[in-house]
């Protein structure tokens, strides 16, 4: 298990790579806002708004299933909000594509309209996050004003993510091989606090040294990179593209339509 | 194959735009001041401390705890409250809010827009009420018995996680995205994390009695005060009679909600019945047996062509008012705009899929 799970994509060349994480953050951020700011019982208003996320996914070369597999993976909870939503709300609305016209339950369209909107958001935040190195998305949050001590512990929690879970699941195995399962429940609970605070234990003194061998590579209090963020031309292009398009999804398109 | 344990963050979709903004600058003001205050611990000799920490809790997430009587549902750390009784609330609430923007950017669990409501719910309010809850059933914390901090971890845990979640209705009631009664909502919410925050705090609590026999300094406990009360033997084992006691808790809590859940839920029934819109029609039909006009009742509701709604109109226009009670419900809808809308994005979304497809054999042919 290693960071090869998560940024299977981020570490690829393509001209959506190669934009500012800046340009892309902010981008998918007014993305977001425009996407939630949309009236729940539009529900054929949204459909323009499938043209962003995707592109970005097509050209930065990341297969359109894998992002669809993250929807998939997280849609539980949502699941429940979608399914609770024709129970409450029954009034009847109506829905007409070409010839044909329904009334359908307002709960149907607020059910229709969360799951879209979930997917597309998932979507593209898959897409920054396929297109973008960890490592320059906290450039660029600490550019945009982010505290510099939380962007130097999210570089920290990133670095030690999967050298921990690594720990974990050995641990977990040579639990599970012990037959830790089958034990009565206080033993169990016993035995679950033994292997997280022995694990806690083991953190803490692992940060400790990591501490220690930064001081001595003469850590002064400011990270130093090798990475270079520099918002060229094209990122400002990209960033007014987006606007534009929102603007068009968000008041033109519905209006006009 | 790694699954990241899906905790219930909250998603974008059930927050409007404002209630997100102000959780969200309400979040960065928070964190903002807890950086701040744990910047002096983190210069002495821990500057990695919080984010190492971040990682620790996605790894003891890893360490479930298979539930008594519940085959398949498993407990696990949810490490707010763990976090903010071993290192303070501003470490914990810095690292917490560390632990949200990695899953919400990298395992997209939480919505971007959400992290401020998320980092409130699942950072603050369990790291402040907890530790605060924690020390104030803790007492001196160098000589503190072991029952007592027992304890004090597991309340603090099963009330900061339970409190944390109750925010979660009434940040969707704000944004006037919940459709059904807040009372249930609340009620369901609450009665679920009662049982997460129980879990966590059983582990968390486990955790405090294994780090007080091994390191007791952490827990702020004086080692050579402790020798002479506590000898090894029973230091060892020092947890059974509490989780004996916690489990009966647990079942009185348990029962409590249960109780609450059989008072709230006929409410929620009447109230579906009595405010849907086709009190008239299910008198019109009364005629045949109850079964019968149940059985009717659901179909009008719950199918979604019926009858009366075949388009009876010349096109362009609405259907004739009166088949359905309210008119001002039907929104001013033409149905070609959205076949219209529908053809468009796809006609844009071909070309654009063409166009990159085309992109990458030219680079891959390069």
């Amino acid at each position: 298990m290693h960071h090869h799970f998560i940024d299977r994509y981020a570490m690829g060349d393509s001209p959506i790579h190669r934009l500012d994480a800046r340009a892309k953050l902010v981008a998918v951020l007014c993305y977001t806002v425009a996407l939630i700011s949309f009236n729940r019982y539009a529900v054929a208003d949204l459909a323009p708004m499938a043209v962003l996320p995707l592109a970005l996914l097509w050209f930065a070369g990341v297969p359109v299933w894998f992002g669809l597999r993250r929807v998939a993976i997280l849609s539980p909870f949502i699941l429940m909000l979608v399914l609770m939503s024709p129970i409450y709300d029954r009034e009847p609305h109506a829905v007409a594509f070409g010839p044909w016209q329904y009334a359908v339950g307002g709960g149907w369209l607020t059910a229709a309209d969360i799951a879209i909107k979930f997917a597309l958001g998932v979507l593209a935040l898959t897409a920054m996050m396929c297109s973008t190195r960890f490592a320059l998305l906290l450039e660029a949050m600490r550019r945009l004003g982010m505290p510099q001590v939380v962007v130097l512990q999210l570089g920290f929690l990133y670095r030690y993510l999967f050298v921990l879970i690594d720990e974990a699941m050995r641990v977990r195995r040579a639990r599970d091989f012990r037959g830790a399962v089958l034990a009565p429940v206080g033993r169990r609970l016993a035995a679950v606090g033994g292997v997280v605070g022995s694990l806690f234990v083991r953190t803490l003194d692992r940060s400790q040294r990591v501490h220690l061998a930064m001081s001595a590579r003469g850590y002064r209090g400011e990270p130093h990179s090798l990475h270079r963020l520099r918002f060229a031309a094209v990122d400002m292009l990209f960033l007014m593209a987006v606007a534009a398009y929102l603007a068009a999804c968000r008041w033109v398109y519905p209006r006009w339509f | 194959m790694f699954a990241p344990p899906l905790a219930m963050h909250m998603a974008n979709e059930l927050l409007s735009v404002p209630v997100a903004g102000i959780m969200l600058a309400l979040a960065a003001a928070v964190v903002a001041i807890a950086a701040r205050l744990a910047r002096p611990a983190a210069a002495g000799g821990h500057l990695p401390l919080m984010g190492v920490m971040g990682a620790f809790v996605f790894a003891a997430q890893m360490i479930n705890f298979t539930l008594p009587g519940m085959p398949g549902a498993s407990g696990h750390l949810g490490g707010g409250v763990l976090l903010a009784i071993l290192l303070g609330p501003a470490a914990g609430i810095v690292a917490m809010a560390a632990i949200l923007i990695v899953q919400c950017l990298l395992f997209q669990d939480g919505g971007l827009l959400a992290l401020g409501c998320n980092v409130i719910n699942l950072g603050v309010i369990p790291c402040l009420l907890g530790s605060w809850l924690y020390r104030v059933l803790l007492g001196p914390a160098t000589s503190a018995a072991a029952w007592r901090q027992y304890l004090a971890a597991w309340v603090a845990c099963v009330i900061g996680v339970t409190a944390g979640a109750a925010m979660v209705p009434v940040e969707a009631a704000f944004s006037g995205v919940l459709q059904a009664p807040l009372s249930q909502f609340l009620g369901v919410m609450v009665g679920v994390h009662l049982v997460i925050g129980l879990c966590e705090g059983a582990v968390t609590f486990s955790v405090v009695a294994y780090l007080r026999r091994v390191r007791p300094e952490l827990l702020g406990l004086d080692p050579l005060d402790l020798a002479p009360t506590d000898s090894p033997a029973a230091a060892h084992r020092p947890g059974y009679g509490v989780v004996t006691v916690s489990l009966l808790v647990t079942a009185v809590l348990l029962a409590g909600v249960v109780c609450w859940f059989a008072s709230t839920w006929p409410d929620g029934l009447e109230w579906s019945y009595l405010e849907h819109r086709y009190a008239a029609a299910e008198k019109a039909v009364y005629n045949e047996s109850p079964l019968v006009a149940a059985v009717d009742r659901w179909q009008s509701q719950w199918s979604p062509m019926t009858d009366y709604t075949r388009r009876e109109a010349p096109l362009g226009q609405l259907p004739i008012a009166g088949t359905i009670e309210s008119t001002a419900a039907w929104p001013n809808f033409d149905g070609w705009r959205s076949v219209a809308g529908v053809l468009g994005t796809m006609v844009t979304l071909g070309i654009l899929y063409g166009v990159s497809r085309r992109m990458q054999r030219t680079t891959q042919s390069v």
